[in-house]
């Protein structure tokens, strides 16, 4: 048995990320002993396999990794956000399943067949109506597109990852969109047989691309939450995916895994880091306790942000810009013009967000004697504490991670 | 206290430090894009395709490092919230130049003969035409910046002077790339030549010698770009006119943070006001001579429609220029004025000083570079040329009847003078306030548009639900529609 898959960052990715999520449940749960604190890790560990084994996940893969998102978040039922992310992602998601569901048993009906494959190849004989066909293929694909997050369904991975604990979000974020992608490619499989159908499943795709397009960009530049602004780059990310499933040379060999790869680490790492941020209030505030107190790993943990925005010298740059290669391709500049929009809208936000968090440094005057508290005052008042170290190692992880896909991506070639 | 006052006093040395060491590799990166792309796409370093833009990655990366640099110094200022707002806006020229090394990146990979095989190179050229405008404040949204002081306390009146200047030197760099494209050569020659001409109002507008100094680098750079719009002189040439004017200009901003030095004594004073003449002469000489070669052209055009509005746009430039020119010549000569002398016992100084030679360098430097622009053979038409120079000889005659031993020679010529600077200040801020009412109304109604859509969403579960099934509805009924 070959031991390549070890060296591997598929592999690797999602294990870091589960690392971080560890290093994170030791702050979240630190008072309870090592097993315990660190128990949840077993129901996060297998979503960092779905996200391992990216293209190879089934449908009912989807649901289960659906199902177990929704149960982690439901589970505090105190936590009234997070309560409120699991009631909505519960909505939305059972019905779009359900929706889709019922798109799949149509085709199924119509074609005779369960098998893609063969279904194409009944479509294309042309005995009956064309319409059911044209209803169920996009009724099957929604499931899909709602769990890879473009807009309109851009507001689950923000609600995620402002309502869902740090440790969890970016693992559900990234395990739900792989699973979306992979229910999409899986649906597709074989579309090329029947022209019509590639046809319409074009359409659809374009004008659900270019709708999470302006839309993420749009909300993007709205917001304030830095949370939110991390979970409207996923749904970008989410976007781009689609972008490629667009493509008429079809997504080059190994795309999904490096997308997949990327996509939980910089979420970690950004999840991890908007936690530190403060919410935007122009870049004349004072900054966020991070930068304040450890510059040099808030420096550090800027990577993972402006990777997932895609700026230039980054691995998600280099995602980015093979979506934007995949479009100009195409002979539809305006999706093209789109993704720049979006691209701008990202990388700027991202800068903005970066600005923001070191602030103004701005000291308080010194007390006056008047102002001075009391011995007593003094000695009760709570220490000023940094960010703790479990969560800047869990950083550093992160953007080690981000920075070993772009220098083991550059080896390659990519 | 004490304590307090050394880390503050670190803390402002550390922004100072590294904005500085950020300033000069941003301009470091804008000055050599070129040679550094030949290193990087050697055998022996890194080998990086050809197809890679690394000339415009770097520019990218020095407007960054520029903006980062005045971010720096801005936000350790005694007013850093005022300081980093003022210089926010410094980003965008970066961000465009980013979007001009993406187009130009994704160019090749464009199927040929497609919509985005000609898009992306249109969309190149006005990405980098927007960084440079922007930075020569020749856009609306961020004109008046050179009447305000920069960030760093030192060199707080010279350092928006930096700016044009980057402006200038990364049109000049993408020359060939944003001249290819007519519509946006056009576009960005009638900005400028505008530019110039609010610059120039600006300039002759204020009293205050500083400011009047860093609105001349603002016109004369945008003068020198336009010239590079005309594609009439061969590009070193344009550089060295532009070094002789704004060149100039920068030394006597710097100068005058010195304590005058360029207005110390009679010699120096009369060095300077000629420098400063030749220079920006030499530099505007060309372009109005090719603007009023262009006349004749379209005059004598065989279609009609766009033969009238050719020479409209022609003559309106013209006029733009021909003013910018005049009023800057009367600037460099009339302002420029000898220095008091307010010590009891004169400092000795030796005879030929660093102004001395600055001055002698930039009054040689024009006309070297028309020199060298007819050794290479450029085109001279001898009617458009003599034409060219008459805006430049007018504003510096009228500049040495006004101040010719500080009496005026015509009567009453002091008080046209003072009509005539309120007139200008009024002329800018005119049409600075109707351009900010124009952006304003423009982002109103994108606000207008988008409030309603923020207030449709109300965040809740309901709504999510409601929407998911209404769009699965659709989606059904649509097919049976069609």
């Amino acid at each position: 048995m070959t031991l390549t898959w070890l060296g591997s960052w598929t592999v690797w990715a999602p294990v870091l990320a589960l690392l971080a999520a560890a290093l994170r449940l030791g702050i979240d749960r630190g008072g309870r002993g090592p097993w315990t604190a660190l128990a949840p890790l077993l129901v996060v560990a297998p979503l960092a396999i779905a996200v391992q084994r990216t293209l190879a996940l089934e449908p009912i893969h989807a649901l289960l990794v659906a199902g177990l998102v929704v149960a982690i978040l439901a589970r505090d039922r105190d936590d009234l956000l997070q309560s409120e992310c699991a009631l909505k992602l519960a909505w939305v998601l059972g019905v779009s399943i359900a929706l889709s569901w019922a798109g799949t048993e149509l085709m199924a009906a119509v074609t005779g067949t369960r098998l893609n494959l063969e279904q194409w190849a009944v479509l294309a004989v042309p005995i009956a109506s064309s319409d059911l066909w044209r209803v169920a293929l996009p009724l099957s694909l929604l499931g899909g597109l709602v769990m890879m997050g473009g807009a309109p369904f851009h507001f689950w991975p923000a609600d995620l990852f402002q309502g869902g604990r740090a440790w969890a979000a970016p693992l559900c974020a990234a395990a739900l969109q792989v699973s979306g992608a992979a229910w999409i490619a899986r649906r597709l499989e074989g579309i090329d047989a029947l022209p019509e159908a590639r046809l319409v499943t074009i359409g659809l795709l374009s004008v659900t691309t270019g709708v999470a397009l302006v839309v993420g960009a749009a909300t993007l530049m709205q917001q304030r939450r830095p949370e939110r602004r991390i979970g409207t780059l996923a749904s970008l990310q989410g976007t781009l995916a689609l972008v490629m499933l667009l493509a008429p040379r079809g997504m080059p060999p190994g795309w999904f895994e490096h997308w997949a790869a990327h996509l939980v680490l910089a979420l970690t790492g950004a999840g991890l880091y908007s936690r530190f941020l403060p919410v935007a209030d122009g870049e004349s505030g004072t900054g966020g306790v991070l930068f304040r107190r450890h510059a040099f790993s808030a420096l550090i943990g800027l990577i993972s942000g402006f990777s997932l925005a895609g700026v230039p010298g980054t691995p998600g740059g280099s995602l980015w810009f093979d979506a934007a290669r995949a479009l100009a391709a195409t002979r539809h500049p305006g999706l093209l013009l789109l993704l720049g929009v979006a691209w701008l809208a990202s990388f700027s936000t991202v800068m903005r967000q970066w600005r923001e968090a070191a602030g103004i440094p701005d000291p308080p005057p010194p007390p006056t004697l008047a102002e001075k508290p009391a011995e007593s005052e003094a000695s009760t008042a709570p220490p000023v504490t940094g960010v703790p170290w479990q969560a800047r190692v869990a950083l550093w992880i992160a953007s080690a991670g981000v920075l070993g896909l772009g220098i083991v991506w550059a080896i390659e070639g990519r | 206290m004490a304590m307090r006052g050394a880390i503050e006093a670190r803390r402002r040395w550390s922004a100072k430090g590294v904005g500085t060491a950020l300033c000069i590799a941003g301009a470091a990166l804008l000055a050599t894009p070129r040679p550094l792309a030949s290193l990087l796409r050697r055998e022996d370093t890194l080998a990086l395709p050809a197809a890679w833009p690394i000339e415009n990655l770097a520019l990218a990366l020095g407007l960054e490092f520029i903006a980062l640099a005045f971010w720096c110094w801005a936000r350790a200022a005694a007013d850093g919230p005022n300081q980093v707002r003022r210089w926010n806006w410094l980003r965008r020229p970066a961000q465009a130049m980013w979007l001009c090394a993406a187009a130009s990146f994704l160019a090749p990979a464009a199927a040929p003969r497609s919509a985005a095989a000609q898009f992306l190179p249109e969309l190149a050229a006005a990405a980098v035409v927007w960084a440079g405008l922007e930075l020569m404040a020749a856009l609306p949204l961020a004109r008046p910046f050179s009447d305000l002081s920069g960030p760093l306390l030192a060199v707080r009146p010279w350092l928006p002077a930096l700016l044009p200047a980057a402006g200038f030197v990364v049109l000049w760099q993408t020359a060939s790339q944003w001249t290819g494209s007519e519509v946006v050569r056009r576009v960005a020659e009638a900005l400028l030549l505008l530019t110039a001409l609010l610059a120039t109002l600006r300039a002759f507008g204020r009293r205050q010698w500083a400011t009047a100094l860093r609105w001349l680098t603002v016109s004369e750079s945008a003068l020198a770009a336009a010239l590079i719009a005309t594609r009439t002189l061969d590009p070193t040439v344009t550089l060295m006119l532009w070094l002789g004017a704004c060149g100039g200009r920068s030394f006597m901003l710097a100068g005058e943070l010195r304590g005058a030095t360029p207005r110390r004594g009679a010699t120096l004073s009369r060095l300077w006001r000629a420098a400063g003449f030749t220079g920006s002469s030499a530099l505007s000489w060309p372009l109005l001579a090719a603007l009023i070669a262009r006349l004749p052209r379209a005059v004598f055009s065989l279609a009609p429609v766009p033969a009238t509005l050719e020479i409209t746009i022609t003559a309106l430039e013209i006029a733009a220029a021909a003013i910018a020119v005049m009023l800057t010549a009367y600037v460099s000569v009339g302002r420029v004025v000898r220095a008091t002398e307010r010590r009891s016992i004169m400092r000795p100084d030796p005879a030929v000083t660093l102004s001395h030679v600055s001055a002698l360098l930039t009054l040689l430097l024009g006309p070297a570079a028309l020199a060298i622009a007819v050794a290479i053979g450029t085109h001279v038409e001898w009617l458009p040329t003599a034409l060219g120079l008459v805006p430049a000889l007018v504003g510096g005659t009228l500049a040495m009847l006004g101040t010719r031993g500080r009496v005026p020679v015509v009567t009453g010529f002091e008080t046209v003078g003072g009509i005539s600077r309120r007139g200008a200040r009024d002329a800018f801020h005119a049409v600075t306030a109707f351009e900010r009412r124009l952006v304003g109304a423009l982002s109103g109604m994108a606000r207008t548009v988008l409030a309603p859509l923020r207030d449709l969403h109300t965040g809740d579960a309901q709504e999510y639900l409601l929407f998911l099934v209404g769009l699965s509805v659709l989606a059904l009924v649509l097919p049976f529609l069609r």
